[in-house]
């Protein structure tokens, strides 16, 4: 070996690489191919992807091409046997027994354009441009190119600058012979910049998402689960869990410690204080049961089917956007649906209404006292635990939208009781006179679904019917649970009985409860929508119908102040008057918007129209009618408005 | 044929005539005996790290006459020609799917007019050849010979769209290449 060579040559495959003659057909050199080559005039005939020499060019082409076709056949195998790693150009040199520098110049320049743009001319003057891709360094330095096409065509036939037909760009492999000159542009001879090299690359070609989607760009990785690094041991602090499931670190602690921030958090100004008394066990068991119970329900709600791992009808049309978005929309299930199977809900609402009158006190949407709920813990859990679940189910079937915590559950059944009795629609039930008590109740169902739990709380003007109680009422979202949980905050003064009688009833619905005697006022539904009843009358308050005492019915919920149910309990045992209409409370939380109308009349109170979606998640189960509550006392209104 | 074998050293400027009609001044960069091959560069000197040239290789055969117009130093440093492997098949790569992603914009034997009708529209409008039919936005579709009339499909506007672009572009390139076609 003559000299050494002075380029350096990472130990790689340089040769495989550059030898490597990725042609994408076979290499095919047959006599027909020349003839073609012949007498197809102009056109390039690049089934082999070989230039086509022309007639002019050799006397006997097949044969060149044979030998050319097979000499390179036989090269390659020679060319990658050669190619080896940790070779370097020296033995390139030595090998093929030139050891020259200048080969070794000429190979540093040659890979050096792989990847370059070039044109290439050939013997018969066309020009073919294409993406360089490999030569035969081995040899005579015949090359691949990639993604090429003629750009002129010196053929015979063509002396035209512009080809007659737009072709495909393909692989082309120019033998030496024709080779008469390549020409490239912008080549880093001193190699490319280091560190931005390959970047620099990279911004010429801007990775978007269709050029990535449309090339085939690498496939599918295989993903490899992250894990930290050895000496990284910090970052996992954040997870360090105990047996427990707590983290082992308290954040108060730590913001106390680093900042001497002191935490004044006080849970109970935020939710009814927990009487941890000798009962204590008895009422966590009752509560869980009644959870459990309420969680296991059935629902046609989409949202707590979800919760609950139950499976409605799965809708195909449901996409993400329907299931989960805020934005209303007036589909059929919204809208105010006359329920058809009330029957079923007849019996087990009469179970549920109460037989006895129950205090207006307790039918205060909100938990009027901490001491009241404290008392009536109890049965606000036992009273809340059928009737949820009673109303849930029964609006399930029902498709009746979610009600306001009625007051009363004698109204409410009352309320249903009507409704079975005559349309469903969207009634307004004036259940003043199902009310037992001495105010009036009117319960206002929403019956969009979606909406009735977003009603934010609006005091109303009386003036209007519906407006008013529209307003007022917002859109009861009952769901099991949070009915429950309304009923709860409700009923601070129900009475066990009622609580019993709910349980034992197990009804599927509270809505219906035939028994009640549809009142007069009753009779006038009127509707916001002329959609839903076409045939209700118009309501008109009366403010001195009289007021309904249901007999056997119990309470469809009992008032249950329950801990974690939060409401705005300004609804004091003050007995409901006449009360002002229009009147209505904000939702205690987030769903859960009861508004409260005094209804003094008992003919039912026009339809409040849910106003909108206020809150992401409308819970209506089922057929939502508009129920009006009865807020007697707007002044003790000691919630948080939301 | 070695013409001015000797001749061709290295870091030597010339200026080159080829028998296929082209002219050239450059820079040696190598010449390779066995194989004829001389390497130009475009520009003297030292091309330092990252700095680009015109590289020409040509076979000596071709080369009518030439003459030496210079010397310079050698154009190469023969202790900072590294190849760096790794960078070269990135930029392969991504140069071969630059290439494929133009390479759709050319539809597959239609005419020159044709392509150039398709270019225009592909500046305002996602558009996509079907053998000789150009789709545009997937709906609309425009047959040869890519008259305003011979835009079909897709709704009342989208068709009504393409019409107007399509009449415009022509026209443009009417006016701008007027008896092209």
């Amino acid at each position: 070996m003559a000299k050494h060579t002075v380029v350096a040559m990472k130990p790689k495959r340089l040769g495989a690489h550059q030898y490597d003659f990725k042609y994408e057909g076979p290499l095919r050199a047959t006599p027909t191919y020349c003839n073609h080559g012949l007498s197809a005039a102009g056109t390039m005939n690049h089934q082999q992807q070989i230039v086509p020499p022309r007639a002019s060019a050799n006397g006997f082409p097949h044969r060149k091409l044979d030998r050319e076709g097979s000499g390179r056949q036989d090269s390659k195998p020679q060319l990658l046997m050669s190619s080896s790693g940790g070779f370097s150009i020296s033995e390139i040199g030595g090998k093929v027994g030139h050891g020259c520098p200048s080969r070794d110049r000429l190979i540093y320049v040659m890979t050096q354009l792989i990847g370059h743009h070039v044109d290439v001319h050939v013997k018969n003057g066309s020009i073919i441009s294409g993406i360089f891709h490999a030569t035969n360094s081995d040899k005579d330095f015949g090359i691949v190119m990639k993604m090429a096409q003629v750009i002129k065509d010196g053929s015979v036939r063509g002396h035209k600058n512009a080809v007659d037909v737009v072709r495909k760009p393909e692989t082309m492999i120019i033998p030496a012979r024709e080779l008469v000159q390549i020409l490239a542009k912008d080549v880093a001879l001193g190699g490319d910049e280091l560190p931005k090299g390959p970047s620099h690359d990279k911004r010429k070609d801007l990775m978007i998402d269709s050029a990535i989607s449309r090339s085939h760009y690498p496939e599918e990785r295989e993903l490899e689960r992250w894990a930290p690094d050895e000496g990284d041991s910090e970052c996992i602090e954040l997870e360090k869990f105990d047996r427990k499931g707590n983290r082992s670190w308290d954040q108060f602690e730590t913001n106390a410690a680093l900042f001497g921030v002191k935490s004044t958090f006080n849970e109970e100004l935020y939710t009814t204080k927990l009487e941890r008394g000798p009962h204590m066990r008895e009422l966590e068991k009752h509560a869980s049961r009644i959870a459990r119970e309420i969680e296991g329900e059935d629902t046609k709600d989409i949202h707590l089917a979800e919760e609950r791992g139950l499976y409605l009808d799965d809708d195909l049309d449901h996409d993400e956007e329907i299931k989960y978005s805020a934005v209303r929309r007036d589909t059929d299930n919204t809208k105010y649906k006359a329920s058809t199977n009330v029957s079923s809900n007849t019996n087990p609402i009469d179970s549920l209404t109460r037989a006895g009158n129950t205090d207006p006190k307790s039918w205060l949407a909100c938990p009027s006292t901490a001491d009241e709920e404290s008392s009536s813990h109890v049965f606000d859990t036992n009273s809340s635990t059928t009737f949820p679940i009673n109303n849930v189910s029964q609006l399930a079937s029902h498709s009746q939208p979610n009600k306001h915590l009625s007051i009363d559950e004698s109204r409410l059944d009352d309320k249903l009781a009507k409704d079975s009795s005559g349309d469903r629609g969207t009634r307004n039930f004036q259940t003043e006179n199902t009310i037992s008590e001495g105010g009036r109740l009117s319960i206002s169902e929403d019956l969009e679904g979606p909406s009735s739990s977003s009603h934010p709380y609006e005091p109303s003007s009386s003036g209007q019917g519906k407006k008013s109680s529209e307003s007022l009422q917002s859109d009861a979202t009952l769901t099991g649970k949070p009915l429950a949980e309304y009923v709860n905050s409700q009923r601070p003064g129900s009475s066990t009985s009622s609580t019993s009688e709910l349980i034992a009833g197990a009804a599927n619905s509270v809505a219906c409860a035939p028994g009640l005697s549809p009142s007069s006022s009753m009779g006038s539904l009127s509707s916001e929508k002329s959609s839903l009843n076409p045939n209700a009358k118009e309501f008109k308050l009366n403010p001195n119908a009289k007021s309904f005492t249901p007999t056997s019915l119990r309470p469809p919920h009992p008032p249950a102040s329950d801990g974690a149910y939060y409401y705005p309990n300004n609804m004091p045992t003050a007995p409901l008057g006449p009360a002002v209409p229009g009147m209505g409370f904000p939702p205690a939380y987030g769903g859960q918007p009861m508004v409260y109308n005094a209804q003094p009349g008992p003919s039912p109170q026009g339809y409040m129209h849910p106003a909108g979606p206020q809150y992401g998640q409308q819970m209506m189960i089922g057929q939502t009618r508009p129920v009006y509550y009865y807020a007697p006392d707007m002044q003790q209104y000691r919630g948080r408005n939301f | 044929m070695e013409v001015g074998g000797e001749e061709f050293a290295i870091g030597v400027l010339i200026s080159v005539k080829t028998t296929l009609g082209d002219e050239f001044e450059g820079q040696i960069v190598s010449f390779d005996r066995p194989t004829n091959l001389l390497v130009i560069q475009e520009g003297v000197g030292r091309a330092v790290r990252g700095e680009r040239r015109n590289v020409r290789v040509l076979k000596a055969n071709y080369i009518r006459e030439f003459s030496v117009v210079g010397r310079a130093d050698d154009p190469l440093d023969p202790a900072g020609c590294v190849l760096d492997l790794s960078a070269i098949h990135a930029r392969e790569e991504a140069a071969l799917r630059q290439a494929e992603i133009e390479s759709e914009r050319i539809g597959v034997g239609v005419t020159p007019e044709a392509q150039s009708i398709f270019d225009a529209l592909s500046k305002t409008l996602p558009v996509q050849w079907d053998k000789t039919d150009i789709v545009v936005m997937k709906e609309v579709r425009v047959c040869n010979p890519y008259l305003p009339e011979n835009v079909s499909g897709g709704t009342s506007a989208a068709n009504e769209r393409v019409k107007k672009v399509l009449d415009f572009e022509r026209k443009r390139l009417h006016v701008r290449v007027p008896g092209q076609f």
